[in-house]
């Protein structure tokens, strides 16, 4: 698979996924069923069953499953922190060249 | 009399409406130059009419409010000149459109007048009304096109487009912006059946959703370019979300916002030769 990369930044370097409550996770599955990007792996007869497996493949700035997660189990890292980390990064490499 | 068309009729033939339309192309056709585009055999083969429609204006006869005709059209992605509904005529006309599927007195009346109109018309009647009212959007925008498989995917190249990698466009003019969806968020999720607005008022950030489009295959997040109050929605998708099938960048927008700081916001957008290798790459990936 090519390297992925958000606004010329590579993918890896921001840090953009759901983090899950397990202590309010009821592992109802809504969130995965509603992913199509593979972010989420359901692991039967495991404990916690539900683990963010590819964060990497979380659509940068996506938040759609936290909605359909009925005990709000799903948090996401701050948005404006993660765009200024985004533009800081542009800004450093433009100038390094 | 030299104006003349490329036709395409939606000739639907389970309603009178649908009949009105055949019989509007197949007067245009003996009174002008005009030429017919059947829709059955236009499904089947690009190839017959594809040339026609470049050389002649198109014009698109709906029957009624599920617009085949200009769907198809959209599909084919040809450019629509000139578009007539005959349900809206009917009643603009105050004319009532029976069950009966032979055309009475009343249809006839309705054939003449439509057609009267359109050859004495000599300007062609803007196709987005809405878009009149919000005079800062371009009447008419230039694509640029790809194709893979059987679809084919637009892109604006006008200026005053800029895309974030989520998607979704942003026009801006002065202090302005009109919001929607690129191609390939309406492609990849094929018939858009809902559409849930943010509100009216609500302050937006750059990143923060504007709400939800949404097919029988998935949910899409609206992911706003810019940052800035929302003005308005168009509050039509909502009883007509298929218009975002048929064009995202036009009928087919989304909201508007006035701007708050769109100079910071414009260091995380594309314009239209950054996103379009981005949009081209995601369409190459996607799996149908
Ligand atoms: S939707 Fe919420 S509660 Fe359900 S499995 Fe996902 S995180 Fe847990
Ligand atoms: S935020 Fe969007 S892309 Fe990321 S896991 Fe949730 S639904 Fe999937």
């Amino acid at each position: 698979m090519s390297e992925t990369t958000f606004m010329g930044v590579t993918r890896d370097r921001i840090d953009w996924s759901p983090r899950i409550d397990y202590d309010k996770c009821n592992d109802c599955m809504e969130c995965d069923e509603f992913c199509p990007h593979d972010v989420f792996e359901v692991r039967e007869d495991q404990s916690p069953k539900l683990i963010v497996k590819n964060p990497e493949n979380c659509v940068v700035f996506c938040r759609a499953c936290a909605k359909t997660c009925g005990p709000d189990a799903i948090t996401f890292p701050n948005k404006n922190e993660t765009t200024a980390y985004i533009k800081q990064i542009r800004k450093g490499e433009a100038a390094g060249g | 009399m030299d104006k003349s068309y490329a036709v395409l009729p939606c000739n639907g033939l389970d309603k009178c409406a649908g009949s009105v339309t055949r019989e509007i192309a197949l007067r245009l056709l003996k009174k002008t130059d005009s030429k017919i585009i059947c829709p059955v055999f236009f499904r089947v083969s690009d190839s017959r009419y594809g040339k026609l429609a470049q050389e002649k204006p198109l014009l698109v006869l709906d029957g009624c409010a599920t617009r085949c005709a200009s769907k198809l059209a959209a599909e084919k992605g040809l450019k629509i000149d000139e578009r007539i509904n005959v349900s809206d005529m009917a009643k603009e006309e105050n004319i009532a459109l029976g069950l009966d599927l032979t055309l009475n007195a009343e249809a006839q009346t309705l054939v003449e007048r439509t057609v009267a109109g359109l050859l004495s018309s000599s300007e062609t009647v803007a196709v987005d009304q809405e878009g009149a009212a919000h005079a800062f959007f371009p009447a008419c925008l230039s694509y640029e096109t790809f194709q893979k498989d059987k679809f084919i995917f637009r892109l604006p190249v006008d200026e005053g487009f800029y895309f974030n990698e989520n998607d979704v466009w942003a026009y801006v003019s002065g202090t302005h912006a009109r919001i929607g969806v690129t191609d390939f968020v309406q492609k990849s999720l094929s018939d858009i059946m809902f559409f849930t607005p943010t509100a009216v008022g609500a302050e937006i950030e750059q990143f923060d959703d504007l709400g939800t489009v949404e097919s029988g295959k998935a949910v899409f997040e609206i992911i706003s370019p810019v940052s800035g109050i929302v003005t308005s929605i168009n509050e039509k998708l909502i009883d007509a979300p298929e218009m975002l099938n048929q064009n995202p960048y036009e009928q087919g927008w989304i909201a508007e916002i006035e701007l708050s700081d769109f100079a910071e916001d414009r260091n995380l957008l594309h314009t239209f030769s950054g996103y379009l290798p981005i949009m081209k790459r995601k369409v190459t990936e996607f799996h149908v």
